[in-house]
């Protein structure tokens, strides 16, 4: 089974707006990653809020279309229920990050599931060592630089093992270091079966994934090998997705 | 006489165990574009608040056209150096696009005529012109980032820092913003930005200094680090 399925996805935020996403149809398998790009405004962080389901359930506007993730259609089920398919790392980490210390931000979801507190230290633990993040283990999350933030955040999601994650952003705001390290955890990921939709504008950051989608005004300008696609220079100077 | 100068600055967070920043020398001329870079945590953003008074340093003193900054109310300061954040929802507070970038100009008391063509330009160089009556928080990430920086732009400080300004642009927009701040420097302005991106500062800047652990790691211009 696909672990991710959109089919003719279209959504409006306002009933007189324009459709962000026109037509959208991809799918993902467990086990790869999926880079989606295409020139600020083109709908790429809307259609991340359409996979975790806040589009539509907390979010308003118009969808039309469907998106199943893990053979759950999102437009029946919870925010809630939908969280323990797909874990989101949002472009802001400050608007998910809300705990005294990054302990506590990691912990928080495994506690929401009344898991055993030995698991709870186990996945915290876990995520800590994956992530490198042990040196601010205690410390306030508003504290840290933005790229630490959000090093937190993906901490946080992991703790939940969800079978599919997300990524807005995350990877182009951290340092080299980061980069590596948050790529080497993708691709260990990866290995373990989970599918990864990774947000980005700069292509470099993401030519580890196996598949590129490139989004233009709502559209699906090109799906191809993530390979093929970063080889065609010609075409991503036209489409103006290089510098 | 150096435009701003920063005398061994030191600066810890509260309940933080060690200092953001420490025995930071460094001084600013107009002119020239310079990118502050580093490991994420080594005191970029924290250097970037001292520098425009967000923040005031435990040790040391930063000097802004020779006298005191501390001596500066923060209008005072905005009024000499513009100051774009990481998070550009920080920065964004009115109604429409076109508002917010004629905020500043309104509360100088510039002409509404003038105000009229400032926005006007400013929306149509950094592609937002059709989002001119738009909400900002309803605008994507990167057309947030955009709007912060075209309302900063739009004061004509003479001098700008800039946060991470690339974060959320497309290529296509990072070299508008390229090529715009290298307008802004041959008009006799300067321009500090941090960035991780190696590319942009690869083009852009005229001198880098690196930090790590809130320390001047390198600084490729020269002795006390004057701009080159």
């Amino acid at each position: 089974m696909d672990a991710v399925v959109v089919c003719d996805l279209t959504f409006r935020y306002w009933p007189d707006g324009p459709d962000v996403l026109n037509r959208i149809s991809f799918q993902a398998t467990p086990g790869e990653i999926v880079a989606v790009t295409g020139l600020s405004g083109c709908g790429k962080s809307t259609l991340c809020l359409c996979l975790n389901g806040i589009i539509p359930h907390s979010r308003g506007g118009e969808m039309s279309g469907l998106v199943l993730v893990n053979g759950k259609d999102t437009r029946e089920h919870r925010v809630a229920s939908l969280a323990l398919e797909v874990g989101l790392v949002f472009q802001d980490p400050d608007t998910q990050l809300f705990s005294p210390t990054v302990e506590d931000e990691i912990a928080f979801a495994p506690e929401n599931l009344c898991l055993p507190p030995g698991r709870i230290r186990e996945r915290v633990n876990q995520a800590v060592t994956l992530l490198g993040i042990e040196a601010f283990r205690n410390a306030n999350p508003n504290r840290l630089s933005g790229g630490e933030q959000h090093l937190v955040a993906l901490a946080a999601v992991l703790a939940l093992d969800p079978p599919v994650l997300v990524l807005d952003e995350v990877i182009s705001g951290l340092d080299t270091g980061g980069r590596k390290m948050v790529a080497d955890t993708l691709e260990t990921l990866r290995c373990q079966g989970k599918t990864i939709i990774v947000v980005e504008h700069d292509l470099e950051s993401v030519a580890f994934a196996d598949r590129m989608l490139v989004l233009d005004n709502g559209a699906i300008s090109r799906l191809d090998r993530a390979e093929a696609i970063l080889a065609d220079r010609d075409w991503l100077a036209t489409r103006r997705l290089i510098f | 006489m150096a435009f701003l100068e920063l005398n061994q600055v030191t600066y810890t967070y509260r309940q933080c165990g060690r200092p953001a920043v420490a025995g930071i020398d460094l001084a600013f001329d107009r002119g020239g574009i310079t990118a502050v870079i580093g490991p994420n945590g080594s005191g970029k953003t924290t250097l970037t608040k001292l520098m425009v008074g967000i923040l005031r340093p435990d040790a040391g003193e930063i000097r802004l056209e020779n006298r005191p900054l501390r001596s500066y109310s923060l209008a005072g300061i905005g009024r000499r150096i513009g100051y774009v954040f990481q998070n550009p929802n920080q920065q964004l507070f009115c109604n429409t696009a076109a508002e917010e970038i004629g905020f500043g100009l309104q509360c100088l008391g510039w002409e509404q005529e003038v105000i009229g063509e400032r926005v006007a330009f400013y929306l149509d160089y950094f592609q937002l012109a059709s989002y001119r009556d738009v909400f900002p928080l309803h605008l994507s990430r990167g057309e947030r980032q955009r709007l912060a920086i075209a309302a900063v732009l739009a004061n004509e400080p003479s001098f700008l820092v800039m946060d991470e300004p690339t974060a959320g642009l497309d290529a296509y927009r990072k070299r508008l913003l390229s090529d715009y701040l290298q307008k802004v420097v041959s008009l006799g302005r300067g321009v500090v930005f941090v960035s991780h991106d190696a590319d942009f500062v690869r083009r852009v800047a005229t001198r880098v200094i690196g930090l790590e652990s809130g320390r001047i790691r390198e600084d490729s211009g020269g002795d006390r680090g004057h701009a080159a």
